[in-house]
């Protein structure tokens, strides 16, 4: 489209396809479907809006607990609350109450495919558009464009959200809304959006220690006295939306026990270590090494504690990189001068989004291969800016492929095999990714294809042989076998990034030459790392650390765009957009990436 | 991204690259593959959408080809969706019936009246994507030979994704792409001069379905002037003898088998079953619905005013409803087969005599579409759609000049939006009108900016500005009908207006662009 000089068609272009492809994938089966007596996720969500509407908000969380009892927080159980007023006026059969239990009419099924679609349109996507616009906002508005389409048809969410059938992305617009708001300088704002995203779901919880560390750190880059109040402003402005958000489970309004029982239903520490099969640590090792579960029969507590640990050790790294950014670069100059925008820790947010969430993903207690989604998001938003040939391209790519890969058996079970081939195609073309491509010239390019072919071996595999009846979930296993080492190094290669990165924003500021040096040293441990031949090893890998570690900070960073002050953007943008124009109307030979639309 | 730095030209892949095996000899640009890919994924996605009974129809075909001997094809009354396509798609459907036994038997049982598990919506439905491949690879030749390439590349893909193959062939279900791969390939064998190829191809299509004698005028003119016959209008005896040996070959390799064993007046009789109204249940938007539409008006006129109309009692119900049967008049004489057949036959003279004297590629193309366009329009109990008839060879005609475009354009989007009503579940209300939105944004904008010309006369100021202001109609039509059912749902007295205003307001702009073209092309 920019060809055909149609470039203000891009966005909503794109926006409509998305929506579009959406619905598609709505049109087929979902969790649950015709699987009586407890269907799945699609009738659990149908079911809060049955309860909610006709029962008192003390109920709420006490409600008949065996049958899909609600164990979200209270902003999914509000949304519920509206969706079922809504749906109600429609068609009061919808969500009458225990008469309704395992509907499955068409109608119904139009009217929550359809709720689903609205808050997503109304959440996410401009969360999307709003990040496109504000993390991009240094790069061309091409490549802004093709961020946007990267994020916008992320296979997993698609698959998950309305196929199967949940809100998730209710929750991760709320968290990006937050990381957008950081960027902008909108520290309280981004609070209160994060906290309504802990408030839709609890899993984002997986992003909390970074979010924590990265206003703390920000704190702490103010210095003492502003620092202070931001500190205390943040803490009083979370506490009180919190405050809001649970207000109708609290003493005026309902006894303290509600409290406890929302807060014992949300946080379901009685379950299991891992449920079904999970790509993560806990599941991978059960199958590998040793029974957990035998092995800590009756000291489940100890396993709890045990898997905590762990997670928070996993995240260490993501917490203290932000936290030791900020320290290093707090007495700098012209930090003081600086508005209060932004820190210079903003680029490592991604990374340390990434460590934390995949931490809690790998490492943490009832963990549903669902949750991919949550390390997913920030992998997709690295990859969105980056170009082929790029090592974060390389990982975000296989991350997501792995990712969809790993909820394939749910996917099967939900009957959207055709939607999980489809989107894979769909996405991998879109981005310009060619799974079945052999390369050897790195190591994240050899492991690549080593996984990719044999994920493509396993549903081979799977299409011609029938396990045997001694192991009905041979297929399962062998997924988990795939997918978990390479989340496992996703997890290594965000903390390593984190470090390249944080190593660049504390270095800089004080000797261009120091970071320099830091730089070409990292540099030389990357390619000590990774077995490949000299010559063709070391050019690539001199751009990619320019490029990754240096340039990203500015790109994916806000800092370019920042430090001209507060009305630099203003002056900035129309010069470049002048420049675009002219360079448009010379006649760029770019192809138009969404030239399989027209 | 990597779109952003790859040029478009086709380059050396490494032999593991799929794009290569898509095309052996590296003819496929990385666009076309895109198209493609995208287009297939899109596809694939509308496998659990809704399938009209048309699904069912041909599963059955499946089952009667698979299990009678080829004596009870055109006999078998099993199931109330009897054949009744020409022979070469009853082998068709013999030939995809052979692996759909494989893979599930019970699709080609034929006492298994509709059926529709997930085996069979799969292995039909993937059916439809494969035989697309002629579509696809007729329009890649399109491109191959084009005297504007870039051009002719956004008129195959709007082809290949267009949204009546979308509505009609992946949801609702048919083998239009296919077929229409055919015409198209019978289309470029013209175009590069090679025209008993084109006879014979065009020749096979009549005997896959036989709605494509709409244009069958059009190719016997052209044919026989410029291939039979030398420009000074001496017939060539060998050319036109090896013509018709051709098409008395192909008809009798289709129709042979049955007329050896003596069921050619059964075979005419399904093909051509003479008993059905004027309009069909939804009328399709044609001279004739607003002819009827023009009946309604009257009427309420001579009731309200107490004119001396004579009003026929039969023709106060028949309409109002628009269900299946004869059309009868309260107002206006009654329209009769014989009647349509000749002011079909009128127009398309008008049309062939042209093509006569100017028997060239272009003027054929534009001959061609006028045909099926008039037979649409005056014809008899027209199914919708058969717009694709006009839509597809219009298409070819779209990058000429502005005045096609702009003919094109009101044709299309009138055209694609009269085949909304075929789906008319409300899952699939958003799939049909988001992607026909995206397609028209993608295909009429660059052309329009391509082609257009300010216009010259005070005249046809006026005129683009009707027209513009009749395209952006069918957005409150479009909210209209979407609002209609929650404001008047359950209320049976009006139930039919959506459809009645879809078809009056189409209709109009069909008939407009009918007259246009007829225009543009006589007047060349």
């Amino acid at each position: 489209m920019h060809k055909h000089n149609m470039k203000g068609w891009v966005v909503p272009c794109a926006i409509a396809a998305s929506t579009y492809v959406k619905w598609c994938i709505g049109l087929g089966s979902y969790s649950g479907y015709g699987t009586p007596p407890m269907f799945g996720d699609y009738e659990a969500q149908r079911h809060w809006m049955e309860l909610t509407i006709h029962l008192p908000v003390q109920q709420w969380y006490r409600y008949d607990i065996q049958y899909w009892g609600l164990d979200y927080p209270p902003l999914t159980a509000y949304v519920s609350w509206i969706c079922g007023k809504i749906g109600s006026w429609i068609e009061p059969s919808w969500f009458g109450l225990d008469t309704s239990r395992g509907l499955e009419t068409p109608g119904n099924k139009l009217f929550m495919r359809a709720s689903v679609i609205t808050l997503d349109v109304l959440i996410y996507v401009p969360a999307l558009y709003a990040f496109t616009r504000i993390w991009h906002a240094t790069r061309s508005s091409r490549t802004q464009h093709a961020a946007l389409i990267t994020l916008l048809f992320h296979p997993a969410l698609l698959l998950i959200d309305f196929g199967h059938f949940q809100y998730n992305s209710v929750m991760l617009g709320f968290t990006l809304l937050a990381i957008n708001a950081f960027a902008v300088g909108f520290d309280l704002v981004g609070a209160v959006l994060f906290v309504l995203s802990l408030g839709f779901k609890q899993m984002s919880l997986y992003y909390a220690p970074a979010i924590g560390a990265y206003l703390l750190g920000k704190c702490i880059f103010l210095g003492s006295k502003k620092g202070l109040k931001l500190f205390t402003r943040l803490a009083l402005v979370t506490t009180l939306s919190f405050v809001i958000l649970f207000a109708p489970f609290l003493p005026p309004f309902s006894p303290m026990s509600t409290l406890a029982a929302s807060i014992s239903r949300i946080f379901p520490f009685s379950r299991g270590l891992f449920e079904d099969k999970v790509a993560n640590f806990w599941c991978f090792t059960n199958v590998t090494v040793l029974k957990w579960r035998r092995l800590f029969d009756g000291k489940e507590s100890l396993l709890v504690k045990g898997s905590a640990v762990l997670t928070a050790l996993g995240f260490f790294p993501a917490v203290a990189g932000l936290l030791w950014g900020c320290y290093k670069t707090q007495s700098s100059p012209p930090a003081d001068q600086q508005s209060q925008a932004s820190t210079p820790t903003l680029p490592l947010l991604p990374y340390a989004l990434l460590t934390t969430s995949m931490s809690f993903f790998l490492f943490s207690f009832q963990v549903h291969e669902k949750s991919i989604l949550l390390p997913l998001l920030p992998l997709t938003l690295l990859l969105s800016g980056a170009s082929p040939g790029e090592e974060v391209f390389a990982w975000g790519t296989l991350g997501n492929i792995v990712g969809v890969f790993s909820m394939w058996p749910l996917l099967k079970k939900d009957g959207l095999g055709i939607q999980y081939v489809a989107m894979l195609l769909f996405w991998c073309r879109l981005i310009g990714y060619n799974p079945f491509r052999v390369q050897f010239n790195s190591f994240v390019h050899l492991f690549s294809t080593v996984v990719n072919m044999s994920m493509i071996l396993l549903h081979l595999l799977e299409m011609v042989v029938t396990p045997p009846a001694r192991y009905p979930d041979l297929f399962p296993v062998l997924n988990i076998l795939v997918s978990t080492p390479v989340f496992g190094l996703i997890w290594l290669w965000s903390i390593k990034r984190g470090i390249q990165v944080s190593w660049a924003i504390a270095g800089l500021p004080r000797s261009r030459t120091d970071g320099k040096i830091k730089l070409a040293k990292d540099g030389a441990h990357d390619s000590d790392n990774e077995p490949a031949s000299a010559t063709d090893r070391r050019p690539v890998a001199l751009g990619g650390v320019r490029r990754d570690a240096g340039m990203r900070t500015v790109s994916l960073g806000y800092a370019s765009g920042q430090s001209s002050g507060v009305g630099g953007r203003g002056l900035v943008d129309p010069r470049r957009r002048a420049l675009e124009r002219m360079s448009r109307r010379a006649g760029s030979v770019e192809v138009d990436r969404v030239a399989g639309e027209r | 991204m990597q779109e952003d730095k790859t040029p478009e030209q086709p380059k050396a892949l490494p032999w593991h690259h799929p794009a290569r095996w898509l095309n052996g000899s590296q003819l496929v640009t990385r666009s076309e593959v895109d198209v493609l890919l995208f287009s297939t994924a899109v596809k694939l996605l509308l496998f659990p959408s809704y399938h009209s009974t048309d699904f069912e129809v041909h599963r059955n075909w499946l089952a009667i080809t698979y299990s009678l001997p080829i004596s009870q094809w055109y006999y078998d009354t099993t199931s109330q969706w009897t054949l009744d396509y020409p022979p070469f798609f009853a082998y068709f459907e013999k030939l995809l019936s052979i692996p759909a036994s494989f893979i599930d038997p019970q699709i080609v049982d034929l006492h298994n009246l509709n059926y529709d598990a997930w085996s069979v919506v799969v292995y039909q439905r993937s059916t439809v994507i494969l035989s697309e491949i002629v579509l696809g690879t007729a329009l890649l030749r399109f491109i191959r030979g084009a005297v504007d390439p870039s051009w002719q590349r956004v008129l195959s893909a709007s082809l290949f994704l267009h949204p009546g193959f979308l509505i009609i062939d992946h949801i609702h279900f048919q083998y239009n792409g296919f077929m229409f791969g055919i015409l198209l390939w019978s289309i470029l064998m013209a175009r590069e001069g090679r025209k008993l190829a084109s006879g014979l191809l065009f020749a096979v299509l009549l005997n896959f379905k036989h709605i494509y004698m709409y244009l069958a005028p059009a190719y016997f003119v052209y044919l026989l002037r410029s291939h039979c016959m030398s420009p000074s209008g001496e017939i060539l005896p060998t050319k036109f003898i090896s013509l018709a040996n051709t098409v008395i070959l192909v008809f009798g390799a289709s129709l042979g088998p049955f007329i050896l064993i003596g069921q050619s007046p059964q075979l005419v009789s399904r093909l051509f079953p003479f008993t059905r109204g004027l309009n069909h249940a939804y009328w399709a938007p044609n001279a004739w619905a607003l002819v009827t539409v023009m009946d309604r008006v009257l009427l309420q006129l001579a009731r309200r005013f107490n004119v001396g109309f004579v009003v026929h009692q039969q023709g106060v119900v028949s309409t109002s409803r628009g269900l299946v049967g004869d059309t009868t008049f309260a107002v206006l004489p009654t329209v009769k087969p014989i009647h349509t057949f000749a002011i079909t036959i009128a127009f398309q003279v008008m049309f062939l005599v042209k093509l006569w004297r100017t028997p060239n590629y272009k003027s054929f193309l534009t001959a061609l579409t006028l045909c099926g366009y008039t037979s649409y329009m005056f014809g008899w109990h027209v199914h919708e759609k058969a717009i694709l008839l006009v839509l597809v060879p219009l298409s070819l005609l779209a990058a000429d000049d502005y005045a096609h475009f702009k003919t094109y354009m009101i044709a299309s989007v009138s055209g694609i939006f009269s085949l909304f009503p075929l789906l008319f579940t409300p899952s699939e209300t958003l799939v049909k009108i988001v992607y026909s939105l995206i397609w028209g944004v993608m295909v009429l904008r660059p052309l329009q900016k391509q082609v257009y010309e300010f216009p010259t006369t005070f005249t046809w100021v006026i005129l683009e500005q009707l027209e513009n202001s009749y395209l952006l109609g069918f957005a409150p039509l479009l909210a209209f009908i979407l609002a209609f059912p929650l404001v008047f749902g359950g209320n049976s007295q009006v139930e039919f207006l959506p459809l009645m205003m879809t078809s009056v307001y189409c209709a109009l702009g069909l008939v407009w662009a009918f007259i246009r073209l007829g225009t543009i092309y006589l007047r060349q």
